[in-house]
């Protein structure tokens, strides 16, 4: 009774849900974000590959669940091409690619019109029920966060943060930094597929603009960084912060939700949100 | 064929100077500036706006507002320069890119509610000359060499002039540079003004050939930044002739394919260009 209040009721069961898809992609964003240090503006790409795949195939006429699982090796094979291509490259040149990438998706989903319906996008027919798809986004919630956790405490979680550190110390002590790199991507990439497929399975509706958005890559990217606090509770309270925030501006100041973005990345930026300056004291200290 | 020649070395001209602005950001700060675009966008507006008042030619109102965006330059220096002047240059990179993006799309929205969604164009009109058959817009003619005059000059201005190797020095070595008396915010303020007039005129020129959008800075921030990146940061020639290549491909992809193919042609390659070229760099 109470779930079904909390997770599928008009106004609160949306919000819930956008709570929900925009956690999994922040905690996703996150596990190359804090291990590698690499600052992504598209990680909506993987976002945007799962809802497509997922779509093309159930209006290509198959049922919800072999499209749900055929979509996510699909996914994750686009994921996998898009990881390779995006492993070798660095810091800014990192961040201009992923940005690249995602305006090359948008483009090319607007392109192949008779394949994804244009810029109009794709509509495919409720076939879950909301609550059902709620709980099934609150399980993938759940999942990533255990990733999250068991990625920062493995083996390839520590050599991401020798990578992160240095990369030539890390490849002269034998770590193979490029697997390292493809073995984190990955693991983000795979939840921002899947939450692109239960986001079309519940709206029904996918288009270039909202699967490869640049709100949703600068809202993981806030979410993960905004709040201070270390560990997998900063995405998660980050998370809580921009989307209820991002509710406000959006019935109160229609219009500006692009600025409203703009302007929390530029203090985030500005105010160390974004902890460039603590952690060069830090290694700083460190080397003294 | 020749006119789509002549039409992508337009094109190619204007991308040439909104690129040359960043290199010059870049190497000189090691700043990549996302809202360069959006700078365009705004002296389009402005230009707009001032036909309104009156038929200024585009070159005259690029001399008005110069000092205008001389000081948007040193206000951005104040948002997206000075704050991470004591970063290691990739931190500082990063950190640019993202206050650029925040301000970029601050602007975008700002646009939209000052002038709406319909796009910019400020076209006005001026003869046609006819070269052996060859039709030749007059206009553009006039703008492909102020283009060619305005990137001349910068070079001039960065080799024989004292502030001009004064910015050399710095992008070369800050501390070198600082032990010899040269001040590093005041050098890099004035460089930063330099790339954003040089923005102002790109924009402004744009506006004069093509509709330009009020969401559509982030896209040339993005052509010209991949411009840079194959032409080589920090030096103005690479950006100049990587850009006149830019406008050619686009120019023969406007002709093959529909507007969404030709840009998916033209990041692809950017995007292809630049994982060549950087996959590995630890630079």
């Amino acid at each position: 009774m109470l779930s079904s209040v909390i997770f599928t009721k008009g106004y609160h069961g949306i919000f819930v849900f956008s709570l929900i898809i925009n956690g999994t992609m922040a905690v996703s964003y996150d596990i190359p974000g804090r291990s590698l240090g690499l600052i992504s503006l598209g990680h909506a790409v993987f976002f945007g590959l799962g809802a497509y795949c997922f779509g093309i195939l159930v209006s290509k006429g198959l049922s919800f669940f072999p499209a749900l699982f055929l979509s996510l090796v699909l996914s994750v094979v686009g994921a996998l091409i898009v990881t390779l291509l995006m492993a070798g490259l660095n810091h800014g040149y990192y961040s201009i690619a992923t940005l690249g990438m995602l305006i090359i998706f948008q483009r090319l989903f607007e392109t192949l019109e008779s394949i994804t319906g244009g810029s109009a996008g794709l509509y495919i027919p409720n076939s879950m029920s909301k609550l059902h798809c709620n709980l099934l986004a609150a399980f993938l919630l759940a999942t990533t966060v255990a990733c999250h956790a068991l990625f920062s405490q493995s083996r390839w979680g520590i050599y991401s943060k020798e990578t992160e550190a240095s990369e030539e110390a890390a490849e002269a002590i034998g770590i193979p930094t490029r697997t390292v790199k493809i073995m984190c991507l990955m693991t983000a990439a795979i939840p921002a597929c899947m939450a692109g497929m239960l986001h079309l399975a519940r709206n029904s509706h996918v288009s270039p603009d909202s699967g490869f958005s640049l709100t949703l890559s600068i809202t993981a990217l806030l979410a993960s960084r905004i709040v201070p606090v270390k560990g997998i509770l900063g995405p998660l309270l980050g998370v809580l912060l921009i989307t209820a925030a991002e509710e406000i501006i959006w019935t109160k100041f229609e219009g500006f939700n692009h600025a409203w973005f703009g302007l929390i990345l530029l203090f985030a930026a500005l105010y160390q949100g974004i902890d460039f300056k603590r952690r060069e004291k830090i290694s700083a200290a460190a080397e003294n | 064929m020749i006119q789509v020649l002549i039409s992508g070395l337009f094109l190619g001209s204007v991308y040439a100077l909104l690129a040359v602005g960043l290199s010059l950001a870049f190497g000189i700060m090691g700043v990549l500036n996302l809202a360069h675009g959006s700078l365009a966008v705004l002296a389009a507006i402005l230009y707009k706006k001032a036909l309104f008042l009156y038929p200024f030619s585009p070159w005259t109102f690029c001399a008005l507002t110069t000092p205008i965006f001389l000081g948007f330059g040193f206000l951005l220096h104040l948002i997206i320069v000075a704050p991470f002047r004591n970063l290691s240059l990739s931190s500082s990179l990063v950190a640019s890119l993202i206050a650029s993006l925040g301000l970029a799309l601050i602007l975008e929205d700002l646009f939209v509610w000052w002038q709406g969604w319909e796009p910019i164009s400020t076209h006005v009109t001026f003869t046609t000359f006819n070269v052996w058959g060859i039709k030749i817009p007059g206009l553009r003619a006039i703008l492909l060499g102020m283009a060619a005059l305005t990137i001349g000059l910068s070079t001039l201005f960065l080799k024989k002039t004292d502030p001009g190797r004064s910015m050399r020095a710095l992008a070369q070595d800050k501390e070198a540079a600082s032990l010899y008396g040269i001040d590093p915010d005041f050098t890099s303020m004035g460089a930063l003004g330099l790339a954003t007039i040089l923005a102002g005129i790109a924009g402004i020129f744009y506006s004069s050939l093509y509709p330009l959008g009020p969401r559509e800075g982030l896209d040339l921030t993005l052509k010209a930044l991949f411009i840079v990146v194959a032409g080589g940061m920090g030096n103005l020639r690479g950006p100049a002739v990587a850009g006149l290549i830019l406008g050619f491909i686009e120019s023969f992809a406007a002709i093959l394919f529909t507007y969404t193919s030709t840009d998916t042609i033209v990041y692809s390659l950017l995007v292809g260009y630049l994982v060549l070229k950087r996959s590995g760099s630890r630079q």
